[in-house]
């Protein structure tokens, strides 16, 4: 029986989380992964690891159906889930940013239309800076929305911003940084604190050798 | 758009059958420990003034509840916190009442935003008790006790853990280094998550060394058994944090005395909650239960605030997070129809009269035994 249950985020993420486990001596074997079960266990025995769209990670562990999670920073700050976050993972950069056409000035009345994918960070930000918005929610290819004329710009995450200048935007300004987090839930950190203790241990060593590598 | 009638808001529920009967059973079990140990049942309004939850909860935990205007224009909200109303009673309708006073509740509480995605429930029946005019660690022990008793009645005896903290050791932290009111709930959110990282970020904009930085985000992470007041003596320099390190060593001494320090842990990271705590905090967690199932504390300003300054210490568990708990581990779900073993069965035989049977179940009635009138026949 694992002690412990890891929701990790499918994707962009994957593979270097697995990568990280590795180095933290906690191993998953490759029949294992080549298979398309959901969730598998990892070589000793000591955990469950179940691979979930990201915006799912905050929701199985904040449930505590999954003890810990690795999600980015940007899914949490969107999901405003009540949750532990130990440790950075320093994996999975990015950075969540206002991106428009090169050269647009922003309406001086009227509210900004924003189309995005993380309309709570998108409304905080502008809310914050008393920017009146109109946030327009799309679940894909965010940058084609200031190009045919649905927003003026959009809040997205970028990592190289190769897609955004291909479509002719530009980063305007960075809301937050992002990368990987631990994520324990409340109730398993008190009632597991042996288990989750080590995992924090050897991910935190996977860190130093990865820094020392 | 018309909603359909059938439908229920959102975070509302109905109980029945064997989950009502498990429910009625924890309340019953927990309000006979409170009354095993003297606190004597307080039923407070389910409606009130906003103003008192305000005051008592503190002004964002307060705009969680349901709220409404009266005739008067004065806001009113559906109770969603029992104790800043029996700290009322206590300052006012019990004010010439010798201390210490026992009280002890079981009542709905209702917010109409919930806390955390997890719970979900809008309406909670919370049971609670509160032990106000004594301070000092003793009182806090006796409620510690009392807790640990009920999650034994509810053979929980092995899957629970109280943490213990205080938040003085916290309020000392951000005194010494003059937070005001912004830095010191960003400093609490990153704490209460364990965020190392952006905490020792954060102190960065503050008077502190490198090393300091180190040592205060190594409280984040500090838990566990008496040797942990140690280590945090090493980091903590402040007055004010050490007197708290010092009363909760106190107090630890009690609960080891008392055999209870296996199912409690102190936790320097546990800082969140309400704003009324003063001192000792302490949170209740359940195998099973993906948040906590209950906590509570020290309030000694509570009191003040209706004229009448007195230590008080209090906790509450979340009675529908428990019967989750207990239901899911015993698995009677499948039992709603079952009406008991002991059913008497009152057949109706088209020759006998209805008062006839009637007159048979109410001398059974009177025997204490259980009877079932079947129609159907």
């Amino acid at each position: 029986m694992p002690e412990l249950t890891v929701a990790v985020a499918k994707g962009r993420m994957q593979d270097e989380t697995l990568e990280l486990l590795a180095r933290s001596g906690v191993s998953v074997s490759g029949s294992a992964l080549k298979s398309r079960r959901l969730a598998i266990e990892d070589e000793s025995g000591a955990y469950r690891f179940v691979f979930v769209k990201p915006s799912d990670v905050p929701v199985y562990v904040e449930h505590g159906i999954a003890d810990c999670g690795v999600v980015g920073r940007d899914v949490l700050l969107e999901s405003a889930a009540d949750l532990l976050q130990p440790l950075d993972l320093r994996i999975g950069f990015c950075r969540i940013a206002v991106a428009t056409h090169a050269g647009q000035s922003r309406p001086v009345t009227g509210a900004l239309r924003v189309a995005t994918k993380y309309p709570q960070i998108a409304a905080a930000h502008f809310g914050a800076r008393g920017v009146p918005v109109e946030i327009i929610e799309l679940s894909g290819s965010v940058e084609l929305a200031p190009v045919l004329g649905l927003a003026d710009c959009i809040v997205d995450l970028v990592e190289t911003g190769r897609t955004l200048s291909e479509n002719g935007l530009e980063v305007v300004e960075v809301i937050a940084e992002s990368s990987a987090r631990l994520v324990v839930n409340r109730a398993s950190y008190q009632l597991k604190p042996t288990a989750v203790s080590r995992l924090i241990e050897a991910l935190s060593r996977g860190l130093r050798k990865g820094v020392a590598g | 758009m018309i909603e359909p009638l059938s439908k229920i808001p959102g975070g509302m529920r109905y109980y029945f059958g064997a989950e009502a009967r498990l429910r009625r059973g924890v309340e019953d079990t927990i309000m006979a420990v409170f009354d095993g140990w003297s606190y004597e049942e307080i039923t407070t309004p389910c409606v009130d003034y906003l103003a008192l939850f305000e005051r008592g909860m503190g002004y964002e935990a307060a705009h969680r509840a349901f709220r409404f205007t009266d005739g008067d224009g004065l806001m009113l909200a559906l109770r969603p916190d029992v104790t800043s109303s029996v700290a009322r009673a206590a300052a006012t309708l019990f004010a010439e009442k010798t201390r210490p006073l026992r009280f002890c509740y079981a009542s709905p509480v209702f917010h109409q935003r919930q806390l955390t995605h997890a719970e979900w429930r809008r309406e909670n029946k919370q049971l609670g008790c509160e032990l106000i005019g004594v301070g000092g660690r003793g009182a806090e022990a006796e409620t510690l006790s009392v807790a640990a008793e009920i999650l034994a009645a509810l053979n929980l005896g092995g899957d629970y853990r109280i943490t213990i903290n205080s938040v003085e050791i916290f309020s000392g932290i951000s005194e010494h280094l003059t937070l005001d009111d912004a830095e010191r709930e960003r400093m609490r959110q990153l704490v209460d998550t364990r965020d190392a990282a952006e905490l020792q970020k954060f102190l960065s904009h503050f008077d502190t060394t490198e090393r300091e930085r180190i040592s205060f985000s190594r409280l984040t992470q500090l838990s566990g058994k008496g040797e942990i007041l140690d280590e945090a003596r090493r980091i903590i320099t402040n007055p004010r944090s050490l007197v708290a390190l010092d009363e909760l060593e106190s107090l630890w001494r009690i609960v080891r005395a008392l055999g209870l320090d296996e199912v409690c842990d102190i936790d320097l990271g546990d800082v969140s909650g309400l704003d009324y705590y003063t001192g000792l905090t302490f949170k209740i967690y359940v195998a099973g239960a993906g948040a906590r199932v209950g906590g509570g504390g020290r309030y000694d300003n509570l009191t003040a605030n209706f004229g009448r300054a007195e230590p008080a210490v209090g906790f509450v568990l979340d009675l529908d997070a428990l019967t989750d708990v207990l239901m899911r581990k015993k698995g009677v779900a499948t039992s709603d129809e079952t009406v008991g073993a002991n059913v008497r069965a009152l057949h109706d035989k088209a020759a006998i009269e209805p008062s006839e049977i009637l007159v048979d179940a109410r001398v059974r009635r009177a025997r204490g035994e259980r009877v079932l009138i079947n129609y159907a026949g």
